[in-house]
């Protein structure tokens, strides 16, 4: 197993519209690789068992756990992280309608929050507290008990 | 002293100063901190509960390539230890025997944590497996044997009791007994645990990150437990994601990657995995109590008797022992905000083969709370009293202020019965027996569940080895701006926000002129960092009281710069003016100009620059924010499962600095009471094996389990500065305890009552099962 040769592949990821070509082994998590080869540590780790969320980000316009998959799977897919969703100047209106609704304290699981909430505005269906309770079930949160979360989410909605 | 009469900050809802970087993914957590050359650390951990350590191999792991160093006790031989305090300390690397599983035994330092993963497979430790000490009560009894040799299990004993108890509680004409115990928790915060270290090869001093609450601890314990002088470490916290506790403590892990970054010379970094983090964080609660309850015909409590054990693990985590804190200062509160006369309680802590008991948020107040509403409960359905009522009964009268309770803790002023009255209004319980007993007869099963609650906070007297003060330095740069560094530990709590108001009220500038800094010890002044409640109390004091001799020296400076009185300067809006005479006024900005760069205007003997550092101890020991929260539940008899249907709570923690993120405070706390309540369970098998070591197998809170609560605020003030009480734990408190009261409730038809959290869907088949059998 240690001993045993692990042949890196190189592979093209199109990460936030850009095509990063990268060497990796195929064991390396695309949560890792985005954090450590690409940088982009906005993708939190929290337990690399998919529960928590807080590794979400979209691929192919859905929301995935980024512990859960191997960078190597993940050429000609389009992953879009939290750094995607971010505008280049200010807040996006998702990320003000957090600000504006205390819907982050530590801020660890947010951006996990952010894309989970962002898969769910995008599909433009209307949102009633329930259903965004449901869409946010995958996402755990540890300090906001989610009320300002799920209030804010549904603020965003007008704006998004 | 006039400006802080009319606060413009203090008590606003202000959005938080820290959001934008957390939002938009540039903050820096722990395992963000990279630095070219940096190696990762993998640990190996006991496999077994007890076992003696007969060899240690790690000749093949260290042939990895990759592999740096391979560390055993040999390499890293320190102790965390509160020498003089505890017999028994614990070996940052197991020392020829292992106490619970998923102690640290070897570290291997590598190229990256994939390869030390790899490498650390590769050690081959040999075991002899010893019977581990797994059981509470037999652990008491010395049974079935000491888990160290050198001490007796019971590493804390107390006994207490009030004069006359054993005659009043004879005397009393109604008695009850009960045994409540809580499960294994743990804090999980969202961020691992983890830590970073390196060498600066100029000066050779130390940098450590820690994902810590407290800074300046981890300082002094590194300097102690290693022999470094502490001038030789700089501890900083990056953003930290969730502390609630668990980070309080000073780890083995902390302990290791220090003295790998030393031998090494190289930048070296641990950042815990979850299964790692439910098996080493400090877990919480593991209580038992055996209690009594004397009571009189009008449901009138006369005395109580506890006995309070608890399972500390096999060592005492550095610097707070979570079974002395759980249960020693539970049985100061355990009447809560009931006027009981007598108490009487004995107390023992117990070492077994688990891991460390620490603090998780409330500590003793979780605990006290279950059992304090829980005999008030029983005592209600033993007289078929309303339990509201029983509680009215016994509730300290706002009279009988500052309160002394029968464990002698003095109470200062709160909203008892106000906050209690209050919350039955908003959950509507006049009403609410009627529509209960109309769906019972559909077979749906409702139950409402009262906490109300003592909070005790900003513990002058030193919690969780904190101190008792709190510091903060301010400096008004040449600009006008001031830079405010305090020794907090914030995890989420977002002081930079309100300490900004409290400063910026004081010295009559903008909120965002000051710049909170946290988290350095070289910037920071010595602080007890945050927990037990005591940021905004005693953190905001020392914000309240530098603030003020900050406005002091301006008002100074601006008397002699406008020929007037100091005592006549206002300052506000960044500006300082004569009082009535607005038009003889002057910019914050150029007082502070003249201070540093045009000296020469200083008033005479006045010295040069704007700087103050202020430390504050609050005139209390302690002082007890109150409120109270109403669950109301449905639970399904067919499943099990109870679900939170309506939540209420009044809070009054004091003056409020910023009400938004009280209440966030509250929504968190309910949410992990959700937990507490019903999901949460860390889980040993017969072997001491944790079996609970995902979070598929311990079940945290989803948005779907947590039911929207619905808050009101009463404001009580403190004797301390600016009145102001702590409440980072009050809703945890609280909550456990509503929301088990609920579900007993529910089951009342079943006889059902609660005696043990969490209230898991197998316990609640039981109660009903046991009722149909």
């Amino acid at each position: 197993m240690a001993e045993a040769s692990i042949q890196p592949l190189t592979v093209t990821l199109k990460v936030n519209g850009r095509d990063y070509t990268v060497t990796v082994e195929p064991r390396w998590t695309l949560a890792d690789v985005l954090r450590h080869q690409l940088g982009l540590t906005g993708t939190h780790v929290g337990c690399e068992q998919g529960v928590c969320g807080a590794c979400t980000v979209l691929v192919d316009g859905e929301p995935a756990r980024s512990c859960l998959m191997f960078a190597v799977q993940m050429e000609g897919h389009e992953i879009v992280t939290i750094e995607g969703l971010t505008p280049e100047a200010g807040l996006s209106p998702l990320q003000e309608a957090f600000h504006r609704h205390h819907a982050l304290q530590c801020g660890f699981c947010t951006p996990g929050m952010l894309v989970t909430a962002t898969a769910l505005l995008n599909q433009g269906k209307p949102l009633t507290e329930e259903t965004v309770r449901e869409a946010l079930s995958g996402n755990l949160c540890r300090c906001t008990g989610y009320q300002f979360i799920v209030d804010a989410v549904m603020d965003a909605q007008g704006g998004k | 002293m006039q400006q802080a009469m009319r606060p413009q900050m203090m008590g606003a809802r202000v959005s938080r100063v820290e959001d934008q970087r957390l939002l938009t993914a540039q903050a820096r957590f722990m395992d963000d901190i990279q630095v070219p050359g940096m190696l990762e650390i993998a640990f190996v951990r006991s496999p077994h509960a007890a076992a003696e350590i007969v060899s240690i191999d790690t000749s093949r792991a260290a042939q990895v390539p990759g592999v740096h160093k391979v560390m055993t006790f040999d390499d890293c031989p320190y102790w965390l230890w509160m020498r003089g305090v505890f017999k028994v300390g614990q070996p940052a690397l197991a020392h020829g025997e292992v106490y619970y599983v998923g102690q640290p035994v070897v570290a291997v330092v590598a190229e990256n944590r994939y390869i030390a993963e790899d490498a650390a497979e590769l050690v081959e430790v040999v075991y002899r497996p010893k019977e581990p000490v797994l059981d509470m009560r037999e652990a008491i009894a010395e049974r079935p044997r000491r888990v160290h040799p050198e001490a007796e299990n019971v590493f804390f004993h107390r006994e207490y009791q009030t004069p006359g108890f054993e005659e009043a509680f004879a005397q009393a004409p109604h008695h009850l007994s009960e045994t409540f115990s809580l499960s294994r928790q743990t804090a999980v915060t969202l961020e691992p645990r983890g830590t970073a270290a390196m060498v600066d090869p100029a000066t050779g001093r130390l940098t450590v990150y820690a994902s810590t609450q407290a800074p300046h601890r981890v300082r002094l314990d590194l300097a102690t437990f290693m022999d470094i002088p502490e001038t030789q470490i700089r501890v900083i916290t990056p953003e930290v994601g969730g502390g609630f506790g668990m980070k309080a403590a000073t780890y083995p892990e902390d302990v290791v990657v220090v003295q790998a970054a030393r031998t090494l010379r190289r930048p070296v970094k641990w950042i815990s995995d979850r299964m790692e983090s439910l098996l080493s964080d400090v877990h919480g609660r593991d209580d038992i109590h055996d209690v009594e309850v004397a009571f009189d015909d009008t449901g009138k409590i006369i005395a109580i008797r506890d006995h309070l054990m608890a399972d500390g693990g096999a060592f005492i985590p550095v610097p707070f022992s979570g079974a002395v804190g759980e249960t020693s200062l539970a049985a100061m509160v355990l009447t809560g905000p009931y006027d009981i006369p007598h108490l009487a309680y004995t107390i023992d802590c117990t070492f077994s083969n688990k891991t460390p008991l620490g603090a998780y948020r409330g500590v003793w107040g979780p605990v006290a709370s279950f059992i304090q509403e829980g005999i008030v409960d029983r005592v209600a359905r033993y007289l078929k009293m309303d339990p509201a009522e029983v509680r009215r009964r016994n509730m300290i009268r706002d009279e009988q202020f500052p309160y002394k309770n029968a464990a002698g803790m003095v109470y200062d002023r709160g909203s008892y019965l106000e906050s209690f009255e209050r919350a039955l209004d908003m959950i509507g319980y006049a009403d609410f027996r009627a529509r209960q007993k109309a769906l019972r007869q559909q077979g749906r099963y409702l139950g409402i569940g009262i906490s109300c609650f003592v909070e005790p906070s900003a513990m002058a007297s030193s919690e969780a080895g904190s101190v008792g003060y709190e510091s903060c330095s301010l400096r008004m740069e040449p600009s006008g701006r001031v830079i405010a560094a305090l020794g907090l530990g914030p995890t989420g709590q977002g002081h930079e926000t309100t300490m900004a108001q409290l400063i910026a009220d004081q010295i009559g500038v903008k909120l965002e002129d000051v710049i909170v800094l946290h988290g350095d010890t070289d910037s920071a002044p010595m602080g007890g960092g945050t927990g037990g409640s005591r940021s905004a109390t005693i953190g905001g004091g020392a914000a309240l009281v530098a603030g003020r001799q900050l406005r002091e020296k301006l008002a100074q400076v601006a008397a002699h710069l406008l020929e007037a009185a100091p005592e006549d300067i206002v300052l506000e809006d960044g500006k300082a003016w004569v009082s009535g005479v607005p038009e003889r006024s002057l910019a914050i900005r150029d007082i502070a100009r003249a201070a540093y760069l045009d000296v020469k205007r200083m008033p005479g003997g006045m010295p040069v620059g704007l700087e103050v550092t202020a430390r504050y101890l609050p005139p209390r020991p302690i002082t007890f924010s109150n409120g109270c929260h109403i669950a109301e539940v449905e639970v399904d008899i067919r499943t099990g499962v109870a679900r939170v249907t309506r939540y209420v709570v009044v809070n009054d923690c004091g003056r409020l600095i910023n009400p938004t993120i009280v209440e966030g405070q509250i929504l968190g706390g309910v949410a992990q009471g959700v937990g507490s309540a019903i999901l949460e369970r860390l889980h040993y098998d017969e072997n001491g094996q944790l079996t609970t070591t995902t979070l598929l197998d311990y079940l945290l809170p989803e948005a779907t389990d947590v039911p929207r609560v619905q808050m009101a605020h009463i404001e009580t003030p403190s004797e301390s500065e600016g009145g102001i009480k702590g409440m980072g734990e009050g809703s945890l408190i609280a909550s456990p305890a509503a929301i088990a009261g609920a579900i007993a409730d529910a089951l009342e038809p079943f006889g059902g009552l609660v005696d043990r959290l969490p209230v898991q869907p197998s316990d609640v088949l039981a109660m009903v099962g046991r009722a149909a059998s």
